[in-house]
């Protein structure tokens, strides 16, 4: 296995990317944030829940992005994975185009394939991500036949090779994922994200409402196939103990802005903004 | 020798927020070089700075002031791994500067041997090879071979600074920052630890070395850098 090369630049490049509910004009922006302490409007009523978000994504890295509740951490992935349309901004990822051309931009049919063939995505409710009409291997399956394989065969053995490392028991695979216990729950949506090796996955508070030991069970998958597969990844979660095990760099959201980047040991134990500071000294 | 690194007029002051903007100073006016291939150790009472110099050149704490220049052999530049853009610093990390600190870092449910063997694997070595030597290293520090596929979560002090130390100086960096290693060690394993940093340095590895042992001291520390409430005290050469 070879070290993931840095040297070509970056894989994603996000700039002055927004989300904004209700009437977006430029008081909206202007009178929400960290400084005014809200992300709700007082002019318009609109809900600022993402505002310029930009960072780079390097081939190998693993981003994590932190922030409480509404700070608009879950909002950030779904509009990278365009499961709602942004109000601004520009996404850029290597494969398309060699990143010259704004994902945003592109036509639905299109958006569509980079979703199927080029990222990959794990929810907090493995209902989102799961079909539990279908088998824990017909869901694995279906994310192959999304990126254009069709040999039954092959998708699976595919689906057997990597629900072995879920250790789910093998005769379960055709079972649906509803009998499964959470964490297996988990682990077998992340397989599926995973299914045709993605350059980039989004994991969105994926360990949240597990209990700890599967949380860990979670967590190793994950960091397996980071350092197996070399996968790019944005990881969202609000546990700074996920953050500080699994990214290199992180995101600091309040209020739908960017407080604080950097290197994520630099951000658990040197944080500059007072949000930051406030969320480290609260760590138990 | 060449130049490894220059730190000139550094300083850290901690700004608490959270206490109402309190300013905690922590280093200033810190400078120094290092040579190619040196021990340099760091001197002086708890509080003094000595880990909060170490992070400052790793890029945990971000200096208020001054500069560093580390002396990159992968890219040829001076790097300032203070200013230097994250991927860069994610670079030198990944190849040429290991910080191995005080306490394990334990990761859940991966074993003592892969710990170790895991900055090899990245830094391009075969698995089974970085196994085998991460068994090598367990067996000088007398690591009870139990423990080996064990997860070091429920070991103790002593063990897990075993394998924090084992990890550090298997992945063979060419510059090591060492914060008190042998702090929790018998006067037998400490010994194996210190012929196994010597072994390093004869193979050209430069390291910055914290520790209040003043046997660990004398038998590995080139020179030392004497800190007092933040400041180079004397430019004592041992």
């Amino acid at each position: 296995m070879t070290p993931p090369d840095n040297s070509n630049g970056w894989l994603l490049r996000v700039r002055g990317l927004t989300r904004i509910y209700g009437e977006p004009d430029e008081r909206s922006v202007a009178r929400t944030g960290p400084r005014a302490a809200t992300n709700i409007c007082p002019e318009t009523g609109a809900i600022v829940a993402c505002a310029d978000i930009g960072f780079d994504l390097y081939p190998g890295e693993v981003l994590g992005v932190v922030g409480e509740s509404g700070s608009g951490k879950s909002t950030l992935v779904q509009l990278l994975y365009f499961d709602q349309g942004a109000s601004a901004g520009e996404v850029y990822f290597k494969p398309i185009e060699e990143g010259a051309k704004n994902l945003l931009a592109l036509t639905s049919q299109r958006k569509r394939y980079v979703r199927n063939h080029l990222f990959g995505m794990v929810y907090q409710n493995p209902r989102d991500g799961l079909n539990f009409s279908f088998s824990a291997g017909g869901n694995i399956a279906e994310k192959l036949i999304m990126a254009g394989q069709f040999h039954v065969g092959k998708m699976r053995d595919r689906a057997r090779g990597l629900l072995s490392q879920t250790e789910a028991p093998a005769q379960r695979m055709d079972s649906t994922p509803r009998t499964f216990s959470g964490g297996m729950q988990q682990r077998v949506q992340i397989s599926k994200a995973i299914a045709n090796h993605p350059p980039l996955l989004f994991l969105d508070e994926v360990t949240s409402g597990l209990d700890v030991s599967v949380q860990a069970k979670v967590l190793d998958m994950i960091r397996h196939i980071q350092t197996e597969l070399g996968i790019s990844m944005i990881v969202v979660s609000h546990d700074l103990g996920v953050i500080r095990m699994l990214t290199d760099r992180t995101i600091v959201l309040k209020h739908g802005r960017i407080v604080e980047a950097g290197l994520t040991d630099q951000i658990l134990q040197d944080p500059q903004h007072a949000y930051t500071q406030l969320l480290v000294s609260s760590l138990l | 020798m060449a130049t490894l690194l220059d730190v000139r007029g550094l300083e850290k002051t901690f700004r608490l927020h959270i206490l109402h903007g309190k300013m905690i100073p922590a280093l200033s006016g810190i400078s120094f070089t290092m040579e190619e291939g040196e021990i340099l150790g760091l001197a002086g009472r708890s509080g003094s700075g000595k880990s909060t110099l170490m992070k400052c050149l790793y890029r945990t704490y971000l200096p208020t002031a001054g500069s560093i220049l580390f002396h990159s052999r992968q890219t040829g530049t001076a790097i300032d791994p203070a200013q230097a853009d994250e991927h860069a610093v994610i670079r030198l990390r990944r190849f040429e500067m290991t910080y191995c600190a005080q306490f394990l870092q334990v990761i859940p449910r991966v074993p003592a041997l892969d710990i170790v063997a895991e900055p090899m694997i990245r830094r391009g070595a075969v698995r089974e090879e970085a196994l085998g030597r991460a068994q090598e290293a367990f067996e000088r520090m007398s690591l009870p071979r139990e423990l080996w596929d064990a997860y070091p979560a429920t070991f103790s002090g002593g063990e897990q600074q075993r394998v924090n130390i084992a990890r550090a100086i298997m992945a063979r960096p060419r510059f090591l920052l060492l914060d008190e290693p042998t702090a929790s060690l018998d006067r037998n394993t400490k010994d194996a630890v210190i012929d196994m940093i010597l072994e390093l340095k004869q193979e050209g590895t430069s390291m910055m070395l914290i520790t209040h042992d003043a046997h660990t001291m004398s038998r590995l520390a080139c020179r030392t850098l004497h800190l007092s409430e933040g400041r180079i005290a004397e430019p004592a050469y041992a």
